[in-house]
């Protein structure tokens, strides 16, 4: 049995995906489609791991995890059967850089309905330049099933033969053929901006909020501003309110911060964008909706 | 053709239950064969697991000679002299078990052979037999034939084979047709290669109980690298250009090798025919989906993630004797022995299109823990489990992008590297994506 290759992908394009197949042979393994195609028995994700909860029950806990990366959050659980990756997780002390190898699932309770999430294998905490060369790797993933579903949407239909014909390999023609079949005419523009939203994501240059008709692309190195000492007090101010205000651990209340940054002079635009730089600089992360949490 | 094929496609008809027509499976075999161009065994044990079936209950195997013999053939067919035979006592799951071993010679090699199953008929030195359904594995760089409990086995009269002659074989006749080193193919015999070589070794090998050199290396022209041996001295040098006309080809797991003995003629060249050694020394960088297409490939490198560690990882003992692994303090074919400690990596290497075992030796892994064996040794007598050393690996290799090079060979279970160097992989992330995110740009 040839070993199943870790897709490197975005939570984002996984997440989109509602379509579960199964392979030929006497086990056959099961795949989830995303709708880019990528054809999914294990994955390999890197992404800051920023919560850990049992859902289980003490005597058979079962962990979910949340891992986000630039596009958007993984789903990971293990119990008992995954008693290495398990006891990994239940060590774990979010939020961290995350690596994690498991295998795909998908989980429909109801028609119409249905949530993608990872039985891990492995877990492992790791440092940011691994996760930086991750996101490197899924966006070339990314790019490569971006190719080649833009050739597929020029066929009619598209057939593996034909898409192994103008250089896509068999392992992802095989994959896309599934994804139009069921998800029809996908709109690529989404993607493609995914794609420039990891790429950016790595780049200091598009770190700092760009003001709306600056132009992006001809900035040759980074600038790094020197921000107002007015803009860092009220940064600082709402580091410390967050703090504060995360009395269970599970994040201060959006309606909290307000009213308190309120009472300390600090007006509801300015928390806005103090929360957003502190959002962007990596300092706070937002476990729940709704919710601040200091990293 | 046809005809010959017709037995195996009825084989596997059979194996499948005949849920399939046989005109199916003829035209599938057909194309394993003639257009994938893997193995009659391959492609008859491809197709009864596609279908469903148990490749287990083939039946039909196929007549080889010893040289044919690749590893992992799970059923060939020989006509073989008794070189010479052994019983031995080994300890199997627990139990003790007597088997045989020995040599068996065809007129075109010979080769080690074990009977794991007590045999119908007593085997003596000389005796000729027909070997029904026996299965091949590789052990240490050679193949090994084993007697199971599917395989039959039965005397033929002494004259139904040549004798036994060992040393010269018979020089080859015609015209060697001209290959380039990336063109050499499996089972090919008789070819020319003109080629620089960029190393060579002596090595002293054991052939039907006398010891023999053998000068072994790597040669290469600008199509590619590949080892080759030379079973007689020619003083080969390293980085001289020469024409060897009547080497043959084999492959061992994947990797074709040159071979060429006494039969052999070689004409040294003008050394500026060919590129300088450094230019012709490169390991060309490689997906792991091109491997597995490929089925192997020597002196290639990869880069990817080290995303699991597997089991016999870490600090291991091995037999003294034949240098597997222990298990439980136990060797397969020796049993209870005294074990010899050793550190070792075997990991999952996985670039994104494909994975392989990739296989760290001693040196590397002390390198790569910055700590000597003793020092391991020392680790887990503490903490009395060597699962320390392991963990302590775990921990520096798991996730890593690593870059390794080394030589690819493939069986049942895929790809393996046995690598040569690694080094961690420094990646300058934002020079790429930078790259890529101006070709996006540019082309939106």
């Amino acid at each position: 049995m040839i070993r199943e290759v870790a897709w490197r992908l975005f939570a984002s394009e996984y997440n989109d995906a509602n379509l579960e197949t199964e392979g030929t042979g006497e086990r056959p393994p099961s795949y989830v489609v995303t709708p880019l195609g990528a054809k999914v028995n294990r994955v390999f994700v890197v992404g800051v791991i920023t919560d850990v909860e049992n859902v289980g029950t003490d005597g058979q806990p079962m962990w979910r995890a949340r891992v986000s990366d630039p596009t958007g959050t993984f789903h990971v659980y293990a119990g008992q059967y995954q008693p290495e990756a398990a006891s990994a997780l239940s060590k774990l002390k979010p939020p961290v850089f995350g690596a994690i190898v498991g295998k795909s699932r998908i989980y429909s309770p109801q028609p119409g309905t249905t949530y993608t999430s990872i039985r891990p294998e492995v877990i492992k905490s790791v440092d940011e330049s691994v996760r930086d060369y991750w996101i490197l790797e899924a966006c070339r993933s990314l790019q490569k099933r971006l190719d080649a579903m833009a050739e597929a949407q020029k066929m009619d239909p598209p057939t593996k033969e034909g898409l192994v014909k103008v250089g896509v390999k068999e392992a992802i023609a095989d994959g896309i053929v599934q994804a139009v079949n069921h998800y029809g005419k996908v709109d690529l523009s989404r993607y493609l901006a995914m794609l420039a939203e990891g790429l950016r994501y790595l780049l200091p240059e598009y770190r700092e909020p760009i003001a709306p008709g600056e132009p992006t692309v001809d900035t040759p190195r980074p600038i790094k501003q020197e921000p107002s000492r007015e803009a860092d007090e009220s940064e600082g101010k709402v580091l410390e309110i967050i703090a504060a205000l995360d009395a269970d651990g599970k994040g201060a209340p959006w309606e909290g911060i307000l009213e308190t940054a309120t009472t300390r002079g600090v007006s509801k635009d300015s928390l806005e964008e103090s929360i957003n730089a502190l959002l962007d600089k990596g300092l706070i992360y937002e476990p729940i909706l709704g919710r601040m949490k200091k990293i | 053709m046809k005809e010959e094929l017709a037995p195996h496609v009825h084989d596997i008809t059979r194996a499948l239950g005949n849920k399939v027509s046989e005109q199916e499976i003829e035209r599938e075999l057909s194309s394993y064969l003639n257009v994938y161009r893997v193995s009659l065994d391959t492609a008859k044990r491809s197709i009864v697991k596609k279908h469903g079936g148990n490749p287990a209950t083939l039946a039909t195997g196929i007549s080889k000679t010893l040289r044919e013999l690749m590893p992992g053939e799970q059923s060939v067919n020989l006509l073989a002299r008794i070189v010479s035979v052994n019983e031995r006592d080994v300890t199997v799951e627990g139990g003790s078990k007597r088997i045989l071993y020995g040599i068996l010679g065809d007129p075109t090699t010979t080769i080690p052979f074990t009977a794991w199953e007590p045999l119908p008929v007593p085997l003596a030195k000389g005796d000729v037999v027909r070997v029904q359904n026996a299965y091949t594995k590789e052990y240490r760089g050679q193949v090994q034939v084993n007697f199971g409990i599917r395989t039959a086995v039965a005397k033929e009269s002494p004259t139904a084979l040549p004798e036994f002659k060992p040393g010269a074989g018979q020089p080859y006749v015609g015209k060697p047709t001209a290959v380039r080193v990336a063109d050499l193919r499996e089972g090919a015999s008789n070819v020319a290669v003109t080629a620089r070589i960029l190393s060579v070794e002596r090595r002293e090998v054991e052939v039907d109980g006398a010891p023999k050199a053998v000068f072994s290396g790597i040669l290469a022209d600008e199509t590619g690298k590949t080892q080759f041996s030379a079973w007689k001295d020619f003083s080969l040098k390293p980085d001289e250009v020469l024409r060897v006309e009547g080497a043959y080809v084999k492959t061992w797991r994947g990797i074709p090798q040159v071979s060429f003995d006494e039969r052999a003629t070689i004409t040294r060249l003008k050394p500026d025919l060919l590129p300088p050694s450094e230019r012709l020394n490169v390991s060309p960088r490689m997906w792991i989906e091109d491997l597995a297409e490929r089925g192997g490939a020597a002196d290639v490198t990869v880069r990817g993630i080290l995303i699991d560690l597997r089991e016999g990882s870490g600090l291991v003992y091995r037999c003294p004797e034949c240098r597997r692994v222990l298990r439980k303090g136990a060797c397969r074919l020796h049993g209870e022995v005294k074990g010899e400690p050793d550190l070792r990596v075997k990991a999952v290497l996985d670039d994104g299109s494909g994975a392989l075992t990739a296989v760290f030796d001693r040196e590397l892994t002390e390198g790569l823990l910055d700590k000597s064996l003793e020092a391991c040794i020392a680790a887990a007598k503490e903490a009395m489990s060597t699962d320390v050393v392991r963990d302590e690996l775990a921990d520096i290799l798991v996730a890593q992008p690593i870059e390794a090079r080394g030589n690819v060979t493939s069986d049942d279970y895929g790809l393996m590297m046995i690598v040569e160097s690694a080094k961690l992989l420094k990646v300058d992330v934002q020079a790429e994506a930078r790259e890529m995110l101006e070709g996006l740009e540019g082309s939106a």
